[in-house]
């Protein structure tokens, strides 16, 4: 791919590694992507400014998980069912050391993040435990032991320490410039440096990376640190956000985010995808959701239309 | 002697049960061993061991069956909505609506190659959808009462129509692989799927009739669930993926497949409800039941650890290197 022809007209694309081909499933991919854009300019109301704001100010949530679950499915652990829960205890752990002031309590929630899917990955990178039950455990675990610490009750922010955070820049709500932030700083990491390559080739071939000399379960203990920070900066904007750190922030999002991560196109076993597919597949799915509730779709026939898309393009996929 | 015993995949849940069982007893004595809380554990059971089974079956092939939860969700609602009539009637729907659902999504991995966590995710979202639709975003109350006393009422002893009906179903699924050419088969299918192909099973109908059981088996669970509550909702039962998932592996199934029993299952099973009523009658809270699954499962996953060997091979020389090095030093 990398010929001396291509590397003398670099565009940005190629500066991130993304390699746009043209088969029949992208055709389809494009086709539904134009269907669903076209219905959504002729959708009347989704094309003023507090639907979009609110419309990508929702989206980040999920998104910055999903770019979490990204690192994750790259290197071939599937998914992690422990995001959501991990989410809810950041968000208490930012709300708990806010008094502190506003930067340490963002650097202890991200770094509390980062650790407790670190030690998840550590388990299952070092004895090559199965991903989804180590992750479930640390579901059950987190879940019962943030319960125990706060009774089950959320923490609400009662001073105005994290107004900051709920701003805009310019015209974009501060949450959505975070979320694109976290994509672009997420591609170049695994496209711009050895350690995406190294979590690129566990998710590919783990023992082609012992041949190498070199460690897979430290790639994958990365990756699912990785995952921790970019669902800790999800808490921060939530809890920034709805003004509290409570439980119920995260349930289904682990759901949620793998679905934007499939529907982007990264492979599920790993070794393939991108952080801008992830982009756009959240993307996807919100403005999909967008304007199912503006078309005056209730709740009910929403959540179907949803799993019914996710199914679709799941299916789509297949090599 | 005790460690064979505990290498025995099947057995090793009983034993932990026994031992279990005999901890929670002294410390909670009459609380603990009473009828009521043998009752709970069974009735626990009846809900979660299909289940468990449903997911542990689609294990031992190599594959995850994730839209279990959204089965037994959608099986709910059917069963109530169409069982207005006659509950026989509304179980029947449930079930046959359970079984194509798993039929279909084992026909979608095998037809399509794809992998199964991608298609049950997009199939649990989809039958959460169905369930949503059909029930209008809302709880359905189911009128016929008798039937919730029916199923739940003990028909001897502690054993409720519920639970032996869990039982039976355990029963024939114990029979059906331990006395049919469909269990060695599925056990080839899962420890090495391109041998079994060369041994000459037809590994794609084994998958899809495993999904089309999966599907079976957590429909008659989610149905037979809203009878004993009398009402059945879109949103509820999230968390039965976790404990499920937990028993299965508890009971000797191996994600890797090719490993496990419904006998081990239903051992994991019990175990899982032993201890959660257990720990519910000594009056622990219930987030410790959460901490205490978690921790069982996480013992269970770097215990059937690929490399688990080899890291205390390496710990075990680099213990012993620094001890000589000082051993050294000293002299």
């Amino acid at each position: 791919m990398n010929s001396k022809a291509d590397v003398t007209r670099q565009t940005w694309l190629d500066f991130l590694n993304v390699k746009p081909r043209f088969t029949l499933g992208n055709a389809v991919t494009l086709l539904a992507v134009l269907v669903l854009a076209v219905l959504a300019v002729a959708t009347p109301g989704f094309l003023s400014l507090p639907a979009i704001r609110s419309l990508v100010t929702t989206v980040s949530f999920t998104g910055c998980v999903a770019i979490g679950m990204t690192f994750i499915t790259l290197s071939g652990n599937l998914m992690s069912f422990s995001l959501g829960a991990s989410l809810s205890a950041a968000t208490l752990v930012f709300v708990a050391t806010l008094g502190a002031g506003l930067w340490p309590a963002i650097l202890s929630a991200l770094l509390f993040c980062a650790a407790l899917n670190a030690l998840q990955g550590w388990i299952v990178g070092y004895f090559r435990a199965n991903p989804i039950i180590v992750t479930m455990a640390g579901f059950a675990i987190i879940t019962g032991i943030a319960t125990a610490m706060t009774g089950g009750r959320g923490l609400y922010i009662l001073t105005n320490a994290a107004a900051g955070l709920k701003g805009n820049i310019g015209p974009i709500p501060g949450p959505f410039a975070a979320f694109a932030t976290c994509a672009l700083i997420a591609q170049l990491i695994l496209s711009r440096t050895a350690l995406g390559r190294r979590i690129v080739l566990t998710g590919t071939n783990p023992r082609a990376m012992l041949a190498m000399g070199a460690e897979p379960w430290k790639a994958v203990v990365w990756s699912y640190g990785l995952a921790g920070l970019f669902t800790g900066v999800a808490a921060v904007l939530m809890a920034a956000r709805y003004g509290s750190g409570d439980l119920q922030h995260g349930i289904g999002m682990e759901y949620s985010a793998i679905a934007a991560v499939l529907v982007g196109g990264t492979a599920i076993e790993g070794g393939r995808g991108s952080f801008l597919r992830t982009f756009l597949g959240a993307l996807f799915i919100a403005v999909l959701q967008s304007v199912l509730v503006l078309r005056g779709f209730s709740t009910e026939w929403q959540r179907f239309g949803m799993g019914a898309v996710v199914l679709l393009v799941i299916l789509l996929q297949r090599k | 002697m005790l460690v064979s015993l505990l290498r025995n995949a099947t057995l090793r849940p009983f034993l932990l049960l026994v031992l279990m069982t005999a901890i929670l007893g002294a410390i909670g004595g009459e609380r603990v061993l009473s009828t009521r809380t043998l009752y709970s554990v069974l009735q626990q059971f009846s809900l979660l061991g299909p289940v468990a089974l449903a997911l542990g079956l689609t294990m031992m092939v190599r594959h995850f069956d994730l839209s279990v939860v959204g089965t037994v969700t959608l099986a709910g609602c059917v069963a109530v909505l169409a069982g207005s009539q006659s509950s026989t009637y509304g179980l029947a729907l449930a079930a046959l609506v359970g079984l194509a659902a798993g039929a279909f999504q084992g026909a979608l991995i095998i037809n399509l190659r794809l992998s199964s966590i991608a298609v049950t995710l997009g199939g649990m979202l989809t039958l959460v959808g169905v369930a949503f639709l059909l029930t209008g975003n809302s709880e359905v109350a189911y009128a016929n009462r008798d039937v919730a006393r029916i199923v739940d009422s003990t028909v001897f002893g502690p054993f409720s129509l519920r639970f032996l009906i869990a039982v039976a179903i355990f029963a024939v699924a114990g029979a059906v692989i331990g006395g049919t050419r469909f269990g060695p088969q599925l056990y080839a299918v899962g420890s090495d799927p391109k041998a079994a192909i060369v041994a000459g099973v037809s590994t794609g109908s084994i998958v899809v009739a495993v999904f089309a059981l999966s599907g079976l088996l957590s429909a008659i669970s989610g149905a037979l669930l809203s009878f004993s509550l009398s009402a059945a909702s879109p949103s509820a039962l999230s968390n039965i993926l976790v404990p499920a998932a937990a028993s299965a592996i508890i009971g000797g199934v191996s994600l890797a497949g090719g490993r496990g029993s419904p006998v081990g299952i239903a051992g994991g099973v019990l175990l899982l409800c032993c201890l959660q009523s257990g720990l519910t009658a000594i009056g622990v809270e219930p987030y410790s039941q959460d901490i205490a699954t978690g921790c069982v499962l996480l013992l269970v996953a770097v215990m059937d650890g690929a490399e688990l060997a080899r890291r205390f091979g390496d710990w075990s020389r680099v213990f012993a290197g620094t001890q000589k090095r000082n051993g050294k030093a000293s002299t």
